[in-house]
């Protein structure tokens, strides 16, 4: 079985510091995959590279067995990959509902004169947007919200939306940078359950960042450890767990005088 | 903002496009008939609406700080007057040739222009307008130089009507199609990419928004009003001249978006009409214009940074929607299941 998003070889230099370097990995469609890692071990980074706002220096990445390296951000976003970021990025202007149909765009045909007469095409589209915006976030638990400025929700509501507005467009793969960033301790749960119904419901590919090693541990089907931008472990999360190389990144070594 | 309950104050207060309807309405019947004086004013009105609207499409819809404005309205009214001045076309051709003009040169300046970002994006049109003003001022064998030109105004406009009624039904007509045709853009997938854009630019094109394309689009579209208004300007006055469309100009364009509300139509339209009550009101204290403006700007900025529309949208039913279909009543908040809750 082709893996639905693979790494291979992905290498990353800013100047001369190498901010990833021969990072390997094939994510299995309809997994959720753990990223893990030290503060600066270039999880965030890997997640740019993979969706093109910071493209690598080396190696490339497949969708479905396509290179997509090289193709700006909302080419790869139109292949059916989409991403959320560790600080809330919804458009503060715009509604949840308006953020979530914003959502579709990749999808739509209506083009300009279609927006400047407000043609059949365009209503047609924008109908059946506003349908699936309202289903995603009743998926996402945000339904009573949809009349609401993005601006005027708290944090926690706003990655909620954020993630209705990454999957509303059905993408087979979603980065999820930090999704419970913002989040109580007792939501945690809440959100376990709606990244395993994402990925069972919705049989989307997840690659998730999380600082909540529990979170992750729970929800993962297995977890790629990162540290100095490369990769030290990989696993289902109680191999990973029990890694030495796992434990010396992040406790480091005991010291022997 | 939730959803209001339906009141009777709801359902009885009329929407912006209606009084903007009933307003040109009443313009169109009123000016004709006034003296010369006040028909110029509303003319005028109607072209700074064509201007503010553009610009806000660009400035406040898009969020791209550009300065080129003034300048594209220059090259719409020379682009009209000039074609009929040296060729003998008629202005049915020349408006719109201007028109198309100034929206090739804004779509060219945006090529460079969208690799830029905030200040260096201000600077670069900055500098294109000042060359074009440049070009204007001293290319004497075709723009006649500093002193400007005489356009010869058409009397075939409207057979019976006299020049400057003309000259006004046009812009009128104009103005109010191309407010409409604005008003409907933001509210498509088209609008929304634009001011996706300007609330963030990486969320913007992780989901597929194309960055150069939508700004690109932004760029020609309120180059294509300025070149319009242009034009208008030039069939308005039946003279133009490089002084029309210089810095000052572009800080009256600013102005009347800033007042009227950055990202609003409906203020696009009320700062147009605040800035030139202010400027007429002002005319006969040349040095005092410049002063009132720069007050209006920083007083706007700090003490009602949303414009006059950031008020209006306020009022039942006056909130700016980037959706067409209305939509359904949301249940209150506390409706929401407890787990749905933060």
């Amino acid at each position: 079985m082709t893996a639905r998003i693979a790494v291979e070889g992905l290498g990353l230099s800013f100047g001369g510091v190498a901010a990833l370097s021969g990072v390997t990995m094939a994510v299995p469609p309809a997994e959720i995959r753990g990223i893990i890692g030290p503060n600066g071990a270039g999880k965030t980074t890997l997640l740019n590279a993979i969706c093109g706002i910071v493209p690598p220096t080396e190696g490339r990445v497949l969708l479905d067995g396509q290179p997509i390296t090289g193709l700006k951000p909302s080419a790869i976003a139109a292949r059916g990959l989409r991403r959320t970021f560790q600080t809330s990025a919804l458009f503060g202007g715009l509604t949840v509902l308006e953020n979530v149909v914003t959502g579709l765009h990749t999808g739509l045909r209506a083009g300009l004169l279609d927006g400047i007469l407000g043609s059949r095409r365009l209503r047609a589209e924008e109908a059946e947007g506003i349908e699936k915006a309202h289903r995603v976030l009743e998926f996402v638990g945000m339904a009573g919200f949809a009349d609401r400025r993005a601006s005027a929700l708290s944090f926690g509501q706003q990655r909620l939306v954020e993630i209705a507005r990454a999957l509303v467009s059905e993408p087979s793969v979603v980065l999820l940078d930090e999704p419970a960033v913002g989040l109580s301790l007792n939501r945690l749960s809440d959100i376990d359950r709606l990244l395993r119904r994402i990925r069972d419901e919705r049989g989307v590919t997840l690659l998730l960042i999380e600082h909540v090693i529990r979170l992750v541990m729970e929800v993962s089907d297995s977890i790629t450890v990162l540290a100095a931008g490369t990769v030290i472990a990989e696993g289902r999360p109680e191999q990973v767990r029990q890694d030495p190389a796992v434990v010396t990144a992040y406790l480091g070594t005991a010291v022997h005088a | 903002m939730s959803a209001r309950p339906e009141t009777l104050l709801t359902r009885l207060m009329p929407r912006p496009i209606w009084v903007g309807l009933v307003a040109a309405a009443l313009l169109a019947v009123l000016a004709p008939q006034a003296n010369s004086y006040l028909l110029f004013v509303a003319n005028q009105l109607c072209i700074y609406v064509i201007l503010a609207v553009g610009l806000n499409l660009l400035v406040g819809y898009t969020g791209q700080l550009a300065f080129a404005h003034a300048a594209l309205f220059g090259i719409g009214a020379y682009g009209t007057a000039l074609l009929k001045v040296h060729f003998g076309l008629p202005f049915i051709v020349t408006l719109p040739a201007g028109a198309l003009l100034a929206t090739v040169v804004g779509l060219a300046i945006s090529l460079p222009a969208l690799r830029l970002t905030g200040l260096y994006l201000t600077l670069a049109t900055l500098a294109f307008a000042q060359f074009t003003l440049w070009v204007f001022l001293h290319w004497e064998g075709v723009t006649f130089g500093a002193g400007g030109f005489r356009v010869p105004r058409p009397d075939w406009l409207l057979p019976g009507l006299s020049p400057d009624v003309g000259s006004f039904a046009l812009a009128l007509l104009l103005a109010i199609v191309m407010t409409l045709a604005a008003a409907s853009l933001v509210r498509s997938n088209t609008g929304r990419a634009m001011i996706a854009v300007r609330d963030g630019e990486v969320a913007a094109e992780a989901l597929g928004i194309d960055l150069l394309r939508t700004k690109a689009t932004a760029f020609g579209l309120s180059a294509f009003y300025a070149g319009t208004a242009g034009g208008l300007q030039a069939l308005m006055l039946g003279y133009v001249a490089p002084e029309s469309f210089d810095l000052f100009h572009m800080a009256l364009m600013k102005a009347m978006i800033v007042v009227g509300g950055m990202g609003s139509i409906v203020g696009s339209v009320i700062g147009a009409g605040a800035v030139l009550f202010l400027l007429e009101g002002l005319r006969a204290f040349k040095g005092a214009q410049e002063i009132a403006f720069g007050l209006l700007l920083m007083g706007a900025v700090i003490f009602f940074p949303r414009g006059v529309a950031g008020w209006l949208q306020a009022l039942p039913g006056w909130a700016e929607r980037y959706l067409r279909t209305a939509p359904p009543p949301a249940p209150e908040p506390d409706a929401v299941p407890e787990e749905a809750k933060p």
